[in-house]
């Protein structure tokens, strides 16, 4: 038994070498990818946002307001001699926001006749849009409070009864798990996986399905004797040692040697990155034995795993999509995937946290079960269409 | 004369290839999924998806040590905020802390002991916040929604202490607000994930659906050996711009109908904004689609086998969505991978048509991406002109010296 086990792990090696697809489409493409990621996110948090100024005022004041917004980490300015060309520019998204500074703007503030500051959005590009919001809102606060200060400074009152005056309310902020708010942490430790999880869904059917496809299927039945649970076992065996590696390397890399947050135990996280490839394997292995042509089911699979990273839910929350699309998000191995890691790495939680992901991305391991024979027929059969 | 015959027969040429590719479009199950299911399907699963696009009443946990007037009037605001729902009073930050943990809320709010005290003393008073960053719209949730109440409530018992030390309402109101602030988000006032990312996904659909339907159907035809880049050499050689004139005419029909649907008749079914007149959305689709064709033509020449196009490239499609700097600001994107955003027809298509479209520029304020998408088009054109020149050449040798071989 060990033998013919033996046999066809051998046979599946001679094709991995034969065809550079299984390697380019495994190693290559996740190294290309951590690559892209980890490099473009590299910042964490984007700085120096294009803001735009229209000055009408030209005033001490008014040029003080600029260069405080100018030297905050988040934002950088860009003048403007005219509202239009501002406007203009935000709509384009060549600037995420301005500011516009009446004229008159000194003038009425020291009469005591409240100006106004106009400030516009673009909100179509997201984060730059939404930080430079942010940025432009603490500026005109500040700027409130840098008034106020100066008229109770003139009536002598002192620095500390001063602050008590100008912020009666302080708000400590906190992020748990991520307390840098590292744009790179959240987003690569879930995307990441999620093309992981992709490789390894297509690369499954793509192994599977190809033995159709060239009409190889029977020559790999004789060897295992007609065994199709022994054919599946040794073909998948490389591509276990292979993804295994991979994932276990993922986490490596992330949570060691670059020193995402980690609350929990990377031991944890390496059998998190397991189950996900376990999962992801059973899964692309269904898919095939559901439809055993291999162009259906690899275009099945492509939709699927590209789904899955909105259904996760890491970026918009399951919970704030329809009530008919929540439920689904439990297919998709990288959705529990998700919970297990926001457990181990924000709460370090162990089992009592995650025990219930375990059990679901345990059961996508049923899966292959279902259609198994069906499988084992087209491959003895061969009488599906091949392209 | 010479010169009508060879019109006439370009022109000949050029008609049966653009039919025979048609034909090898609409007989081919797997290309007809691609094309018109796979364009379609992902624009209405996507709106399905992100239907809401928001957080709305995120529930919170607070912990109210101090329970007096003003923690209470903080916290009712709090409440009554879009952003966060009171989901329960904890009685230590323990409890809070656990309900976090096990999801039922995604924010902490501490209210020590002294807040109410010290507000009343005139000093300061210190509210804690903890956010659940397993995402960052739950973050952005609580941010919003403490801070905005934190600056009214601040005004108000600013104004409260102003009042105290003798000054009457208006006054009170000036020394509060020196500077007032008018505040104009046009195009996606509540910061809404449908209408951002849907906005931009639409053309990035038609990008990708063609780049791995096209290459489906160039991989087949290698496989088979009856690649289109064999037909020059009926052709004495030449022939190498009707081929993919020809081919890129058939795309272009069918893209015309499915980028139509995607780009006009999608946002009018699940009412997204649409703020730019159709003839204006047609005119770039026509660019975009032209782009995208010889972009399609150019790198499928390195697929040799049907199915390696998913396998190999399917998880360029996130990486295209993060270059057009629609979610990560492009002033944030480092400099090398800007320089291979403009290999993509997306990068200036999507952000042309959220402009266009959604924000509602004019034809003019999308005129740079407009000649980007024009350069671009050249050179795929010349790529896409090469590489059918470069297999042909091989073909023929292969086929050479297989005859050689044989006698």
């Amino acid at each position: 038994m060990m033998k013919t086990l033996w046999n066809v792990i051998r046979r599946e090696i001679l094709i991995i070498r034969k065809r550079p697809v299984y390697l380019l489409a495994s190693v290559g493409v996740l190294f290309v990818n951590t690559v892209f990621y980890l490099s473009f996110f590299k910042d964490g948090l984007p700085h120096d946002l294009p803001i735009g100024v229209v000055d009408e005022d030209c005033s001490s004041t008014s040029r003080t307001f600029a260069d405080q917004l100018d030297a905050t980490q988040l934002g950088k300015v860009i003048y403007y001699d005219d509202l239009h060309l501002a406007r203009a520019d935000m709509q384009s998204g060549r600037i995420d926001a301005f500011v516009v500074l009446p004229k008159g703007f000194n003038a009425d503030i020291q009469a005591n006749r409240q100006p106004h500051i106009g400030y516009y959005v673009n909100s179509l590009y997201f984060v730059g849009g939404a930080l430079a919001y942010k940025d432009i809102l603490t500026m005109v606060n500040l700027t409130n409070g840098a008034v106020q200060r100066e008229v109770l400074r003139a009536k002598g009152v002192n620095e500390r009864e001063i602050m008590n005056r100008i912020q009666p309310i302080v708000l400590d902020q906190h992020q748990i798990g991520n307390p840098a708010t590292n744009y790179g942490v959240y987003l690569n430790g879930v995307i990441l996986p999620g093309v992981l999880e992709m490789i390894v869904i297509l690369i499954t059917i793509y192994a599977v399905g190809s033995e159709l496809k060239y009409g190889t299927s029977r020559h790999l039945m004789r060897t295992t004797g007609g065994s199709i649970e022994m054919a599946l076992l040794g073909k998948l065996f490389p591509y276990n040692i292979i993804f295994t590696l991979l994932g276990i390397g993922l986490e490596l890399l992330l949570f060691h040697w670059l020193k995402y947050p980690l609350k929990g135990s990377l031991w944890w996280m390496c059998l998190n990155v397991l189950l996900l490839v376990s999962a992801s394997e059973a899964l692309g292995l269904f898919i095939i034995e559901l439809f055993p042509v291999l162009r259906v089911a690899i275009s099945v699979g492509a939709i699927i795993s590209v789904l899955a990273f909105s259904l996760s839910g890491f970026s918009l929350p399951v919970e704030a999509m329809p009530s008919y699309v929540q439920g689904f998000s439990a297919i998709f191995p990288l959705r529990h995937y998700y919970l297990f890691h926001a457990q181990e790495t924000i709460w370090g939680s162990g089992f009592a946290g995650w025990w219930q992901e375990v059990v679901h991305l345990l059961l996508f391991m049923f899966l292959p079960a279902v259609f198994m024979k069906r499988l084992e027929a087209a491959y003895v059969k061969q009488d599906y269409e091949r392209d | 004369m010479k010169g009508i015959n060879y019109f006439g027969k370009w022109i000949r040429d050029w008609y049966d290839i653009f039919v025979n590719e048609l034909k090898l479009i609409f007989t081919d199950a797997g290309v007809l999924i691609i094309f018109f299911v796979g364009g379609l399907l992902y624009p209405v699963l996507y709106n399905l998806i992100y239907m809401n696009g928001m957080v709305d009443d995120m529930p919170v946990a607070v912990v109210d040590n101090s329970s007096g007037s003003y923690s209470r009037r903080y916290l009712q605001k709090v409440d009554a905020t879009r952003e966060c729902e009171i989901l329960c009073y904890c009685s230590s930050l323990e409890e809070a802390r656990d309900l976090m943990q096990r999801q039922k809320v995604h924010g902490i709010i501490y209210i020590p002991a002294d807040f109410d005290k010290c507000l009343v003393r005139g000093e300061q008073g210190h509210i804690s916040t903890y956010a659940d960053m397993s995402s960052f719209l739950y973050y952005k949730c609580l941010t919003m929604g403490t801070s905005l109440t934190m600056l009214d409530e601040m005004h108000e018992i600013q104004t409260e202490r102003y009042t105290a030390s003798g000054l009457d309402g208006q006054s009170a109101y000036q020394q509060v607000q020196p500077v007032l602030s008018d505040e104009q988000i046009p195009y996606n006032r509540p910061f809404s994930y449908t209408i951002f990312f849907i906005s931009a996904a639409l053309l990035l659909v038609i990008q990708q659906t063609m780049f791995y339907g096209g290459s489906l159907l160039a991989g087949t035809l290698r496989e088979q050996n009856r690649s289109f880049a064999s037909m020059p050499s009926n052709l004495q050689g030449l022939g190498v711009g009707r081929v993919v004139l020809g081919r890129g005419a058939a795309y272009l029909a069918v893209y015309l109908v499915t980028g139509t649907l995607i780009a006009l008749l999608i946002p009018r079914l699940f009412n997204l904004p649409q703020h730019a007149f159709w003839g204006d959305i047609m005119l770039l689709l026509v660019f975009y689609i032209i782009d995208c064709i010889f972009f399609t033509f150019t790198w499928s020449s390195l697929i040799w086998r049907r199915e390696t196009v998913f396998v190999l490239f399917l998880s360029v499609s996130p990486i295209c969505m993060f270059l057009t700097g629609f979610s990560w600001p492009t002033s944030a994107i480092p400099q090398f991978w800007q320089w291979v955003g403009y290999i993509f027809p997306s990068t200036f298509g999507c952000k042309a048509f959220i402009n266009l479209n959604t924000a509602g520029c004019s034809l003019t304020d999308i005129a740079p991406e407009l000649h980007a998408m024009t350069i671009q088009t050249v050179v795929y054109y010349l790529l896409a002109f090469i590489s059918v020149f470069v297999e042909n050449k091989v073909i023929e040798h292969k086929e050479k010296s297989a005859l050689q071989n044989a006698l």
